[in-house]
């Protein structure tokens, strides 16, 4: 059973995340109503550094296998909408309730860690009326970009730090900016 | 600068704050072949229950490995994280409630604010499951591979996110936008 590792690597993950300012309601909501785009600069940040980190190491030969999550787009963007509803509502996500609970707020370490086990315990109840549907339509498995469309894996890299940039670009100087 | 400062900084800019999950995924992910993930330590932990309310679900009998796993160490790990970077800051604080944009929304109603945390988390984590992962799990280590799911999870939570912030800012003090 591994335990330093998951351990350090939570250490780190919370640690970004509570100076990132991710624990609070305002930072979460706010980036819906384009009042702070704190959510959406952290978010392509850590996609751009990590997408280009985990290719790197795959072109050196220095990665294990990398997960894949799974594509079944219309599972993955209901769920998305649904997460996002509550995102805005309560003003967290599943990591971001336990930064803000290590910052010392009571509602997430007590409330959020209830409904959370609720809701997990919640889909185990419907997932098997749910998902042998759900989990059929549009089914790409495990699936990376570069992979479905026969392109190097170099490629989408290059492409979405280019689509970063334009858009850190026009949030802090162009039309995309805050006001 | 400093990094003894750096560390002891309440807030940083979201671009550096990004750029280290970015290199914790990139560790997580290349070195030890596992996604980050907030939803995922309950789905471990929910067979406990789980399991006693349906013992036949297939859920937890064949999907889901129920027990003390990597993801709940991970779990604990962000808690403590956070803990060290909210101690370091000085910025650690007890507190019941948000700040005050939610107090101007919802009222400064402690039980409210509560039953909103469960009512939202249980959707979430609901949501998550279904859509194969959560902000950590799936929008960031499923899109830093380039896996479309990610980044279809990350279309899908904006068009939830947005219309139901609207409606609940529509009419709200300092919510015209």
């Amino acid at each position: 059973m591994q335990i330093v590792a998951p351990l350090a690597i939570g250490i780190g993950f919370g640690f970004v995340l509570q100076k990132g300012r991710l624990g609070h309601y305002d930072t979460i909501v706010n980036v819906f109503r384009f009042k702070d785009l704190r959510v959406l600069k952290f978010l392509m940040s850590a996609l751009m550094v990590s997408m280009l980190g985990i290719q790197a190491l795959r072109s050196l030969g220095l990665a294990e296998e990398v997960p894949v999550a799974h594509s079944y787009l219309v599972g993955n963007l209901l769920g998305g909408v649904l997460f996002g509803m509550g995102m805005a509502v309560a003003g967290f996500c599943p990591g971001t309730v336990a930064a803000g609970a290590g910052e010392g707020r009571l509602d997430y370490l007590i409330a959020g860690s209830f409904g959370l086990y609720a809701g997990a315990v919640l889909f185990g109840l419907a997932y098997p009326k749910l998902m042998p549907l759900l989990g059929n339509l549009a089914n790409l498995g495990a699936i990376t970009a570069a992979e479905l469309f026969h392109v190097d894996a170099w490629l989408p890299v290059l492409l979405f730090w280019e689509l970063g940039l334009l858009i850190f670009y026009l949030i802090e100087r162009g039309p995309l900016r805050p006001r | 600068m400093n990094p003894a400062n750096l560390l002891g900084r309440e807030t940083w800019s979201p671009y550096l704050a990004g750029a280290g999950l970015g290199v914790v995924t990139t560790i997580s992910m290349a070195l030890f072949s596992k996604r980050l993930s907030g939803s995922g330590a309950y789905q471990h932990l929910s067979g406990y229950l789980g399991r006693e309310l349906a013992p036949k679900d297939v859920y937890w009998k064949y999907v889901i490995p129920t027990g003390v796993t990597w993801e709940v160490w991970l779990l604990i790990g962000t808690l403590l994280g956070a803990l060290a970077s909210a101690l370091a800051s000085g910025s650690f604080r007890v507190r019941m409630l948000p700040d005050s944009q939610w107090s101007e929304v919802f009222g400064p109603s402690v039980g409210k604010r509560w039953l909103i945390v469960f009512l939202g988390t249980c959707l979430i984590e609901f949501a998550a499951s279904l859509a194969g992962g959560c902000t950590a799990s799936l929008a960031v280590s499923g899109s830093a591979v380039l896996a479309p799911g990610g980044f279809v999870f990350i279309a899908g939570m904006f068009a939830g996110g947005i219309p139901a912030a609207r409606l609940l800012y529509r009419k709200r003090p300092g919510g015209e936008s």
